[in-house]
């Protein structure tokens, strides 16, 4: 940074100053962080000292001591277990569904014309801003007892009720209302990659459509689809909203969630504090794991950049 | 040749079908809730008995909805002026002054992506309890949750700015021209990356008008915003669809025209921030 040396070395007396006395010290530091300091305080005590209080808090007893009885708590509860479980096996379904359905819908509108792939783009934009307690309520418009699906199917005759939109069917469809344009989104720009040209070769070679996808296209993409699955996949196990509007309360719920979980906690107000703090780790460290992944994953894609 | 010919026949039906199919899923659920905002009763057929207006009517003079829409608005308009103020001194102080604030931005500006919003909530609900208990329950400290949550969009979008305006060099002439930094930062750096601005306040605009967990954890029905009456009205005892489908309408128009113009603000720079922000509103 040679404009920053010129720049302090002209307001600064030399550059070989040293700040002398205690108030010349605290002058300099607050000369070089008075400006960031308001949103570091922000950020540091909203995001960071929260994380650090929840893991003290996991280990804390009611009395105030250590203790690893909260964890033993959860990892001993069914309903916990059973709520890590499909957590889990939510965001895996609704990652690979991502991937099953998006990956061959982002194949195809990399290789559109130009004027029909915006306009693709625009209507996955425009889905991905459909969210919140307002999807879910499009979901329950559909799928629910007097859901536009539910009505036509009966109509029709035909025997087949759509998932209800608080079943985990359900929050799959729900959930994938956002990711599967999210994953095309995210992986568009990996299809860029794959030229028609290298197509075109295998088949000179004589190689079928199916070979060269299995030997030179899928594993040039694996790195691209696999960080949008791990991506996905972080985004739908952290979800909250959508997932407590549709899954009910109480004895009507079907599907327990880990975010569900620490909900019902906090909303209970009970003591059971610890647990919900438990859990909150629990979801921070799957979180962290699969991101972690994700980095990985997008440095093997840096050599095609 | 005949197989080949088939298969090709195949791939193309196969093809049409997968976008058919996604549009269809892509635009059931919207068709669904506008057709609630026009109608009358619904129980029984694929399309509604009759089609009305009154819901509009009703619902725009609800007092209760008007004031909901207005606390909303209020908090996200609020949340991003605290967030200009806060972020554009920061980062303008990192490029010109001290490189070394950079690593603590870009650390805790990735923690709301590892962290899901009810983490946050409960963390920060948490921590208030044992050091600040009286700004529990209050709107100030969900309007500090929405900042910090919001701050990663803002800031990228500005950094982006101030590295594609190459504010380093600005600030140099600046100074050698005997400018203070107030100075500089209102008349060089602001002009400068005003369109990183506006995209990134619409962004923490649209984050803050549609979140959900922190308005749930912290405040819950003390500071009743869109997701709460949204809510209410979805599993409540009187649930109410027609209102319910006009404010989901109206919520969408807005957060879509705001993404939209921060796309367009933002054209020809990188896709992550609008991306990004597409999946963590709807948590």
């Amino acid at each position: 940074m040679d404009s920053k040396v010129s720049i302090e070395s002209a307001v600064l007396p030399s550059d070989g100053f040293q700040p002398r006395s205690l108030l010349q010290k605290v002058t300099q530091w607050l000369a070089d962080w008075l400006p960031a300091l308001p949103i570091l305080i922000v950020a540091y005590g909203l995001l960071v000292a929260p994380v650090v209080a929840l893991l003290i808090q996991s280990f804390l007893s009611q009395e105030g001591g250590f203790t690893v009885a909260n964890w033993a708590e959860v990892l001993a509860s069914r309903s916990d277990r059973r709520a890590i479980v499909t957590s889990l096996g939510l965001g895996a379904v609704s990652a690979t569904s991502s991937l099953a359905i998006g990956g061959p819908i982002a194949w195809f509108i990399s290789r559109m014309l130009p004027v029909q792939r915006s306009v693709w783009l625009a209507i996955l934009n425009m889905a991905t801003n459909f969210s919140g307690i307002g999807l879910a309520f499009g979901f329950v418009a559909i799928l629910g007892t007097f859901g536009m699906l539910t009505l036509a199917f009966k109509e029709l005759g035909i025997p087949f009720a759509p998932p209800a939109p608080g079943s985990f069917w359900g929050l799959v469809l729900a959930y994938n209302y956002t990711n599967i344009p999210l994953f095309i989104l995210l992986t568009i720009s990996g299809m860029g990659i794959l030229r028609h040209d290298w197509l075109e070769a295998a088949q000179t070679c004589g190689a079928t459509q199916w070979r060269f996808w299995r030997s030179i296209g899928l594993p040039i993409l694996t790195p691209f689809l696999g960080a949008g699955w791990l991506l996905v996949f972080t985004w739908s196990i952290g979800l909250y909203g959508i997932p407590f509007a549709l899954a009910g309360n109480g004895a009507t719920r079907k599907v327990t969630l880990i975010t569900l979980q620490i909900s019902d906690i906090l909303q209970a107000n009970i003591s059971g504090q610890g647990n919900a703090a438990v859990l909150a780790i629990v979801l921070l460290a799957i979180a962290a794991l699969s991101l972690l992944t994700y980095r990985w994953m997008i440095g093997r894609t840096a050599q095609w950049f | 040749m005949v197989l080949a010919e088939r298969m090709r026949w195949i791939g193309r039906w196969g093809r049409w079908l997968l976008l058919a199919t996604l549009l269809v899923y892509l635009f059931l659920p919207i068709v669904a809730v506008v057709l609630y905002a026009f109608s009358t009763k619904w129980t029984a057929h694929i399309l509604p008995d009759a089609y009305t207006l009154k819901h509009w009517g009703s619902a725009l003079s609800d007092v209760r909805l008007v004031d909901v829409a207005l606390r909303t608005f209020v908090l996200a308009a609020g949340v991003t002026v605290l967030d200009v103020l806060l972020i554009v001194p920061a980062i303008y102080w990192q490029w010109t002054r001290n490189p070394k604030i950079r690593p603590h931005l870009e650390l805790t500006a990735a923690i709301p992506f590892v962290l899901p919003y009810i983490v946050i909530a409960f963390g920060i609900l948490s921590l208030s309890g044992q050091f600040i208990p009286t700004l529990q329950g209050t709107v100030w400290l969900l309007a500090l949750g929405h900042v910090a949550i919001a701050f990663p969009f803002f800031y990228w979008a500005v950094d982006g700015a101030m590295a594609a305006a190459n504010i380093p060099l600005l600030n140099e002439a600046a100074q050698t021209c005997g400018a203070t930094p107030l100075k500089t930062l209102r008349q060089i750096v602001l002009p400068n990356v005003a369109s990183g601005i506006a995209t990134g306040s619409m962004l923490v605009f649209a984050v803050s008008f549609n979140e959900f967990a922190l308005v749930q954890i912290l405040v819950g029905a003390r500071f009743e915003t869109i997701s709460l009456y949204s809510l209410d009205l979805l599993t409540g005892a009187n649930a109410d669809f027609n209102k319910l489908a006009i404010i989901t309408c109206l919520t969408f128009v807005i957060v879509f025209f705001m993404s939209a113009a921060s796309v367009y603000l933002n054209r020809g720079q990188t896709q992550t921030s609008r991306l990004v922000t597409g999946a963590k509103s709807t948590k």
